[in-house]
């Protein structure tokens, strides 16, 4: 898709359209029914896929088996934990905020971020019906952002030179303010005017530490980057948080999370580091508070829109998450439940599939030029042995899109989310052993405009695969041309071209992140939130 | 709606819908499900582009060496009486490579029209009908020949509850095979035999008269019901269509009775036993050559006016001179055995189906033997390179 058509499609109809507060479906009994249904099918072919998988036949190296055996199940272990979570999916009821309750909103400005968006930011700020006071935490030393907070109604804090970057200056503005409820609110972020009314009402039960919206986007049709990276997001932001919230687990994560003072002050303050947020909700649970989740749209912020920007905040977002699972999990292991355990441990391993993807993406050039295979399976049985385990897994991506927070926008097969996965891994991998190594990667906040990427860097890993490809192609077609005996052509002809189809997915994926690395290099002349108009955000659709 | 458009509604509903499950089951091949028959149609498919194209880069390959052969190899008339000996051979390295049987005649400076592999029966892929190498086999310009083996116990309960229990299934398997309990299976291959559609050799439950080999011997099976079985499976491939699988009669000739297996002369194409010497390696054997093999048996063999087939041909090297073993044997066969009109090499070099330790009955590497036998062959024309 070009991309006129990309913004032709979110014209002024749709753009209006996108500013509506959504909620999603009621769960019930027959959904219920389905998911379960569907799980337990889930399962058993799941269980009849191990038991074809794991035959001593199989194994071809030993070695090369068991590699290949911990990064097949890696996936197929996200799938089925991905299922147990959506069968606990649940809708929180909506409670009525009880009035005059204290409430701030934080939002923090950086060096270099633009004006123009704060602008809006500030202005939707103000335009949130329950009463609350809205603080900017500035460390930009530009005159301009007080000028702009003081006009919005807005408190300025400076705090420059804060050690621990956002979440340090929203420490350091909790001990300066007195409000008992906190929204931290990402600045590309425009709340809707029911925001706080949607989700203090919560906090009734005073065991409630925190509440976590869904995350929605105003620029995902801005290029094919923003659409992948949104995307990915989708299902994570309805039906997944929904079934963590169903176990008791729903994390705070990406934007917007309220928070009970009394609960930050208990874990001494907000968490620091790159995945700030996710420590701060892990450490919240291991104190015992409790967790809300509110599946609706009452904001939209900004996903990056081009290739590098995804890059830096999903290496800055695995080194992260890694922090999590290598030190706050074991950590306060004991003290959570064993649902909360089983989805940090999900979650935390979830930027592994870098590793599985490069040992996916080896195997076929090991055996090409090498003639090593760790298993001796015939593609059509295991397709036989297979299928059962993708239809079940499409049926239940397809059955719960039923509580995606914006169906009309955001149901779908998501297949640039996909791409954007698969090609990602050299990313993923590389924040997987920064993360072993305990090296450390730059703070940087996600960019909020679109950053012109120098293609080569950006698509080297991608270019350097395709040109292995070709050269491996090359081989094979001279091999087999001039070196392999007419006696053994045809007998090795399906397991060598075979293994060439197996080869070729990844490239596929690769061509979606060479595209979307070239829409880096040139990106959009105007600022997406330029067409917004505040106003006209808010009210129900 | 009206309740004529409602009917039609529903009949053509149905109707579409019976008309794609008639043509996603006429995608698959009985037992295999349309996925794999449309992969296994995509191998095949890729391997005759590639086999093209080699053509096409390095020229014709072996089959031309073949070219003699040519006119006979689709001429099932003309192979039920052949006016040559044919050589042919089994190697180790088959299904996944044929390089073994190239290098032997390399070694032996000769072609075969012929080559042997086995299968066995049962439900995993690699008994299914070996569809690649047969065709590869086509394809180097000579005939397969299967040795076919019954291992009934080879299918499993789950998917046949028809069957009877594993261990139960020996004793008068032939009967039950004959009774079509396994036309499931001989069916499957009966078809893909007939698709195949060129000459193919197939030498069904082999040795049947020996009591202590194979689960289909006397000890499990009546003579009159092994011969049910061959015909029942022979009538099964004939209905099938496949007119073209040229059927091997093999009894084991050191044992006494083989002759009252004979199925019948319009079941059998061609006659056949192995000539295997062991030489002194275990106690019921010494060193034998090969007239006193095949000899006092030659006219046994040849007395049912087929011709003969020395399916399983060789000497081990322990006990005596494997040269002249090999010598004497082939410029004996024509003048003394006329009727042999086929002699295929075990290519073997551990064979552990009859003896405790492992023996070597391979000829290539032993260059010796390998001119000694290329020289007498070399009358054989004219199959022999020059």
């Amino acid at each position: 898709m070009s991309r006129t058509d990309a913004s032709a499609r979110s014209g002024t109809a749709a753009a209006g359209d996108l500013w509506r507060h959504r909620t999603v479906p009621a769960v019930r009994f027959r959904h219920r029914l389905v998911l379960f249904a569907l799980t337990g099918a889930g399962l058993a072919s799941v269980i009849r896929l191990a038991d074809w998988w794991f035959r001593a036949d199989h194994v071809a190296q030993p070695v090369l088996f068991v590699i290949l055996s911990l990064a097949f199940w890696y996936g197929i272990g996200r799938i089925v934990l991905g299922w147990v979570n959506h069968v606990a999916l649940v809708r929180t009821e909506h409670r009525a905020a009880p009035a005059a309750m204290p409430v701030a909103i934080f939002t923090t400005s950086a060096p270099g971020e633009p004006l123009a968006m704060f602008e809006r930011t500030l202005a939707a700020c103000a335009r949130v019906r329950y009463p609350h006071q809205t603080y900017l935490l500035d460390d930009t030393r530009d005159p301009r952002f007080r000028e702009m907070a003081e006009r919005h109604g807005a408190v300025w804090l400076e705090l420059v030179d804060v050690p621990g970057a956002k979440a340090g200056k929203i420490n350091l503005a909790l001990a300066l303010t007195s409000e008992e409820f906190i929204l931290v609110l990402d600045p590309d972020h425009l709340p809707f005017p029911e925001f706080l009314d949607r989700v203090l009402g919560q906090f009734d039960d005073e065991r409630v530490g925190f509440v976590q919206v869904a995350q929605a986007y105003y620029n995902q049709s801005g290029s094919f980057t923003a659409a992948g990276a949104a995307e990915q997001t989708f299902v994570f932001y309805g039906p997944g948080q929904m079934g963590l919230q169903g176990h008791g687990a729903c994390v705070a994560i990406g934007a917007n999370c309220t928070f009970r003072r009394g609960a930050l002050e208990s874990i001494g303050g907000h968490g620091v580091g790159l995945a700030e947020d996710l420590v701060t909700a892990i450490r919240l649970h291991a104190a015992g508070w409790r967790s809300v989740y509110v599946p609706e749209v009452v904001s939209r912020g900004l996903v990056p829109e081009d290739l590098g920007s995804f890059y830096r905040q999903q290496l800055k977002w695995s080194r992260g998450v890694y922090e999590v699972a290598f030190t706050e999990l074991p950590r306060l292991f004991r003290h959570l439940t064993w649902r909360q355990q089983l989805a940090y441990l999900t979650i935390g391993t979830y930027y592994l599939s870098g590793a599985t993807m490069l040992v996916m993406i080896t195997i076929p050039y090991l055996y090409l030029w090498t003639g090593l295979q760790p298993a001796t399976m015939r593609f059509a049985e295991f397709l036989a042995a297979a299928w059962p385990v993708a239809v079940i897994g499409a049926c239940m991506y397809g059955a719960v899109q039923h509580w995606l927070v914006d169906p009309k926008a955001e149901r779908g097969v998501h297949w640039r989310g996909l791409v954007l996965k698969v090609a990602s891994w050299p990313v993923f991998l590389r924040g997987t052993v920064l993360a072993v190594l305990r090296a450390d990667v730059p703070y940087i906040p996600t960019a909020k405009r679109a950053v012109r990427g120098r293609f080569l860097r950006l698509a080297w890993p991608q270019l350097a695969l395709m040109a292995c490809y070709i050269v491996t192609l090359l081989q094979v077609g001279f091999v087999r041309a001039m070196r392999t005996s007419e006696a053994s052509l045809e007998l090795s002809s399906e397991a060598v071209w075979g293994m060439v189809g197996f080869a070729t997915l990844p490239i596929l994926a690769g061509l979606g992140a060479v595209y979307a690395a070239r829409q880096a290099g040139r990106p959009a002349e105007r600022d997406p939130w330029e067409s917004v108009d505040v106003t006209m955000i808010g009210g129900d659709a | 709606m009206r309740r004529l458009h409602r009917v039609g509604l529903t009949a053509t509903l149905i109707g579409g819908g019976a008309l794609a499950v008639v043509a996603v089951t006429s995608m698959s091949r009985g037992a295999e499900g349309p996925v794999s028959s449309g992969l296994s149609w995509l191998g095949a498919a890729t391997r005759s582009i590639e086999h093209w194209a080699r053509q096409r880069i390095a020229g014709p390959g072996r089959a031309e060496a073949l070219s003699w052969f040519a006119p006979m190899r689709d001429d099932v008339a003309r192979l039920r009486n052949p006016d040559v000996i044919l050589l042919g051979a089994f190697d180790t390295g088959i299904p996944q490579t044929l390089d073994g049987v190239v290098h032997l005649e390399q070694e032996l400076g000769t072609t075969f029209p012929l080559i042997q592999l086995y299968a066995a029966w049962g439900d995993k892929p690699e008994q299914r009908f070996p569809r690649s190498v047969v065709g590869a086999i086509a394809d180097l310009g000579s005939i397969p020949m299967i040795t076919w083996e019954p291992w009934l116990t080879d299918f499993e309960s789950a998917r046949h509850p028809g069957l009877l229990l594993p261990a139960a299934r020996e004793l008068h398997g032939l009967a039950a095979v004959a009774r079509g309990d396994y036309d499931f299976y001989v069916d499957t291959w009966a078809r893909e035999a007939a698709r195949y559609g060129r000459p193919l050799f197939l030498r069904f439950a082999h040795e049947m008269n020996d009591a202590y080999r194979y689960p289909w011997g006397p000890q499990n099976n009546s003579k009159e019901e092994y011969i049910a079985a061959w015909r029942h499976v022979v009538d099964r491939f004939r209905l099938a269509g496949a007119h073209n699988v040229l059927w091997v009669w093999s009894p084991h000739v050191a044992y006494e009775y083989w002759e009252l297996y004979y199925p019948g002369t319009d079941y059998v194409d061609w006659v056949a036993t192995g000539v295997l010497n062991f030489g002194p390696i275990a106690q019921w054997s010494q060193w034998w050559t090969f007239d006193h093999i095949l000899g006092p048996k030659y006219p046994g063999l040849a007395s049912f006016g087929k011709p003969v087939m020395v399916a399983e041909f060789g000497s081990l090297a322990v006990g005596g001179d494997r040269v002249d073993w090999y010598r004497k044997a082939l410029s004996e066969i024509p003048a003394r055995y006329p009727a042999v009109r086929a002699v295929l090499f075990f290519e073997v070099a551990a064979d552990q189906t009859v003896t405790y330790q492992k023996v070597d009955w391979t000829v290539a590497g032993d260059s010796v033997l390998a001119a000694t036998i290329r020289q007498a062959i070399s009358p054989w024309a004219p199959q022999n390179d020059r």
